[in-house]
């Protein structure tokens, strides 16, 4: 019983966290057919804006973490504005931003290693303490970060559903061509989609800063995670990646309390490739139509 | 005259739509026979079952009396069946000559075994259609580099380097303009009098008229008319259901731009 | 038939050659000078690189350089010819180093036996992991490759001890048996040579399929793959034989890299790799036959001289990177080879 408690707080936990790293991932690909490999490298702006924020500069926490979502957003601007939309609806489009992302991704991480150095650091906890419910453990840093999320995926699921640029995006994503031909300024909408994903691995970066602690692999793993998530959901989906982010981090907490700790990445890798098997377009893929 | 292809009672659903509905008709050796029907009336997705690009839900495809509905694509095409596509595609990165051969290397009845060598019959075939279709000059374009009618015209020749008994042409004079549509009917009457049995989706009935010895109209998947074009155009049912009364003009006029 | 009297009596008489230009076919001669006067020079390198200072080490070099010379070809005719974004092609480098490691140190074998076990053990792992991938299009294949490789990492670093060795990978693997045979310093030599034959013949065969009809299938599939299916291309046949092909080649080099270093390391098959090998590809030129060829010289060369600087290097191999896929898509070897031809066309003239 308290085993089963632990894996579903556990998995509550992960699936918020998985949810804001791989909305970002799915949105961008939704609306520009772009796998943004530099989406972990994002997740490190946010987490080293808000070290150097809280850390450095003594800022308090809460308005660090709306400057660090800012900021990288700004970064996502630049890449946008500065390289992407040179090649954005040229052939070899494909390539050439799986490329670009790559570039930038290790160009952000190294000079991440070069401005702050190899040592691991620690950040404060939002809010310190621990509470039990029988033998588990409960966390309030984690609860703060579990809301922190939720409010950010609820919210952009109504500015999605409800405002006219989330129906622009998601216009822009079914049909690009049409959503061209209707008058949507689609360059608009891409750079929006862009700078909201950013937004969202800062977020995401400068949270779990107060989880696990500062460090350069973090991104890549966080990257990694969303990546599962988003083939679990099929890309594209908005609805499908925030199901399988719960999904896939219960499926890992789960792993971890009863199986071990080790076993839990392979055996949610070795799901997603069964899935992906068994489902080529995820869960809830859009299904990509094979025709000329 | 006999039947080299004949559809019985076709379906393809995608989901819960029925893009083509129950269809039977045949092709008659050495004919011209169009297809027409308003947009999303399911005539390229017939073409996609034809050849085999999507699996029919119901039905069979015979081909000189052979059922073919379960063959691969790639199969099909070296049965003898070549297709051409609604939206012009090339090889784009390669050249003129190359996007040819392709055909005429993997289509032809009797290839598609994995080799190292390029063998004198393709080289041939692929020179013989080049000139055929006017394109030897360009043989070392990059196909990108093509105007529009001649990507089209490139489309065709790759079907023709496979060597096909039946051609389906998906809208070939759409997107080109007078002069190059009657070009294009031209060529296809060329390619026709080769011996190659066409089936051809076109709602230009500029076109069909010039070309097709029968036609049907399709319908939301269904057949709403078969018979000789003269006759067709003229039913009142096509005029009424498909067209509807503000097109009448369109049919007098022959679709003409 | 009709048909075919018709499209040949036009031109019976018009021979292929009389009509054909050179410059239209997508197949290729290789000139035989430039390739015995290539292979004259690598036969005599090792002696030559004697003579210098850090003769050792240039061999060291070289050694690398066709190792990762066979992977990064193999991964550019995957990559850049089928377009199909496999990013597990140094997991499958590791498959094959495993492979034969294992195979020397738990049956005692030759490594010159088992060496042969770890390109067979690659093709395999290769075939089964493209038969999904057939259905997958783009994105998904780099998550599905990616996914393998983080799979393989980690059996690798937490499997049973006589694969991870403690999270270490393998160590004190037999090596090839030089040493016994010529001496300490002339074994570097035939490691050279044994890889020299490796490098040539891979390089051989995949020029072959480059410039063959089924490098012609690979472009027509990469183009339009719907379009090249109905004109009679099989993308099963070609795709698995695509696969299976690069992965022998692929695994072989892996399984060489075991017996050379006597080591390998989980390590290995971080992202880090990857993208050192894209690297090469996307510099030296995506696609082309030559291009990642040159990527690759450079691109192992490159590190060992910028030890000192190895930070600023890795930050600038990014935004070069960047760069190169917005404003020189195909690569900066075939953007060097147009300069210097430009160059050389004005001199003459
Ligand atoms: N891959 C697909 N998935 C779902 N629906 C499709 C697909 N392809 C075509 N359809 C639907 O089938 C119908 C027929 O389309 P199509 O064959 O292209 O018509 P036509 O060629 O006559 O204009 C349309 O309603 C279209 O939306
Ligand atoms: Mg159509």
């Amino acid at each position: 019983m308290e085993k089963l408690m632990q894996a579903i707080y556990g998995g509550i936990v992960y699936g918020s966290i998985f949810g804001m790293m791989a909305l970002g991932l799915t949105l961008i690909w939704g609306a520009l057919r772009m796998l943004n490999l530099a989406h972990g490298s994002l997740y490190l702006v946010g987490t080293y804006i808000a070290f150097t924020l809280v850390n450095i500069l003594k800022v308090p926490m809460v308005p660090a973490l709306l400057i660090a979502a800012l900021g990288t957003a700004v970064v996502g601007f630049g890449i946008q504005t500065l390289l992407l939309n040179r090649i954005l609806g040229k052939p070899g489009w494909d390539v050439g931003s799986l490329i670009v992302g790559v570039g930038v991704g290790m160009a952000i991480d190294q000079s991440i290693l070069l401005i702050y150095g190899p040592r691991v650091k620690q950040m404060p906890p939002l809010i310190p303490g621990i509470f039990k419910i029988g033998r588990v453990v409960i966390n309030y840093n984690y609860l703060v970060v579990v809301a922190v999320a939720v409010i950010s995926l609820v919210l952009l699921s109504v500015f999605l559903s409800k405002s006219r640029h989330g129906l622009a995006i998601q216009a822009v994503s079914q049909q690009p061509d049409a959503a061209q031909l209707m008058g949507i300024p689609t360059r608009t909408v891409f750079l929006i989609v862009m700078c909201i994903s950013a937004a969202l691995a800062g977020l995401a970066g400068a949270l779990l800063s107060t989880v696990y602690q500062v460090q350069r692999e973090s991104g890549a793993n966080a990257m990694v995670m969303a990546l599962v998530v988003t083939i679990f959901g099929g890309l594209g989906s908005v609805k499908g990646t925030i199901w399988a982010a719960y999904i896939v981090g219960l499926l890992q907490s789960f792993l971890m309390v009863y199986l071990g700790a080790g076993t839990a990445l392979p055996g949610v890798f070795l799901f997603m490739m069964l899935m992906l098997v068994i489902r080529p377009s995820g869960l809830f893929g859009l299904g990509e139509a094979q025709r000329l | 005259m006999s039947v080299i292809f004949e559809c019985e009672r076709v379906t393809k659903a995608y989901g819960g739509l029925l893009a083509v509905k129950d269809l039977s008709f045949s092709v008659e050796e050495g004919e011209v026979y169009a297809i027409a029907g308003p947009n999303g009336a399911g005539k390229t997705t017939l073409f996609d079952t034809i050849s085999g690009v999507s699996p029919v839900t119901n039905g069979t495809i015979r081909f000189y009396g052979q059922e073919i509905q379960r063959r691969r694509a790639d199969d099909i095409c070296r049965l003898g069946i070549a297709r051409t596509f609604q939206t012009t595609v090339s090889f784009d990165t390669q050249t003129v000559l190359t996007n040819v051969l392709v055909g005429a290397a993997m289509g032809r009845p009797g290839t598609g075994k994995i080799t190292l060598e390029f063998d004198q019959e393709a080289i041939q075939t692929a020179l013989d259609v080049l000139e055929f279709c006017g394109l030897l000059d360009k043989q070392d374009w990059p196909a990108s580099s093509l105007s529009v009618s001649e990507r089209k015209k490139l489309m065709l020749a790759t079907a023709l380097a496979t060597k096909p008994k039946l051609l389906l042409l998906d809208e070939p004079v759409g997107g080109l303009n007078r002069q190059e549509r009657s070009d294009m009917v031209e060529f296809v009457r060329k390619v026709n009098q080769l011996g190659i049995t066409v089936l051809m989706i076109e709602h230009i009935m500029k076109a069909v008229q010039a070309l097709a010895n029968r036609m049907l109209v399709l319908h939301h998947g269904e057949k709403i008319a078969e018979g000789v074009p003269s006759d067709v155009l003229r039913d009142e049912r096509v005029i009424e259901v498909y067209l509807g009364g503000k097109h009448r003009e369109k049919l007098s006029d022959n679709g003409g731009r | 038939m009709i048909q075919e009297e018709s499209l040949s009596t036009q031109s019976v008489a018009t021979r292929i050659e009389e009509r054909l230009k050179p410059s239209a076919v997508p197949w290729s001669r290789l000139s035989v000078l430039p390739v015995v006067i290539a292979l004259l020079v690598s036969l005599a390198l090792p002696w030559v690189a004697d003579l210098l200072p850090f003769g050792k080490f240039i061999l060291h070099l070289l050694i690398l350089f066709f190792l990762w010379g066979i992977v990064v070809q193999g991964w550019n005719l995957i990559m850049g010819v089928s377009g199909i974004f496999s990013f597990a092609q140094v997991a499958l480098f590791a498959v094959g180093a495993w492979t034969s490691g294992v195979i020397t140190q738990q049956l005692g074998w030759s490594p010159f036996v088992a060496m042969w076990f770890g390109p067979v053990a690659a093709t395999v792992v290769a075939v089964i992991l493209g038969l999904p991938t057939l259905r997958l299009r783009g994105a998904y294949v780099v998550l599905l490759t990616l996914g393998f490789q983080e799979l393989f990492r980690n059996f690798t670093t937490q499997g049973p001890n006589f694969v991870a060795g403690g999270g270490y990978g393998l160590r004190y693997v037999p090596k090839f048996p030089f040493e016994e045979w010529v001496g300490g310093d002339k074994a570097q030599f035939l490691y050279y040579y044994l890889a020299l034959v490796f490098f040539v013949i891979a390089t051989f065969a995949i020029w072959r399929i480059f410039y063959s009809p089924i490098g012609m299938a690979f472009r027509a599939l990469r183009d339009a793959e719907v379009y090249a299916i109905s004109r009679g291309v099989s993308p099963f046949r070609y795709k698995l034989f695509l696969f299976g092909f690069v992965a022998f080649f692929t695994g072989w080099a892996g399984a060489f890299y075991v017996h050379w270093y006597g080591a390998i390391s989980p390590a290995i098959m971080l992202f880090g790799t990857t993208i050192n090998l894209l690297a090469m590809i996307v510099l030296g030129g995506w696609g082309s036959f030559w291009g990642p060829i040159a990527g690759c010289a450079v691109l192992t060369v490159l590190p060992e001289i910028m030890r000192a600087v190895e930070q600023y290097r890795i930050l600038l191999l990014g935004i070069v990177l960047a760069l190169v896929a917005i404003f020189a898509p195909e690569g900066l070897f075939p953007l060097l080879l147009r300069w210097v031809r430009r160059l050389l066309g004005r001199q003459t003239r």
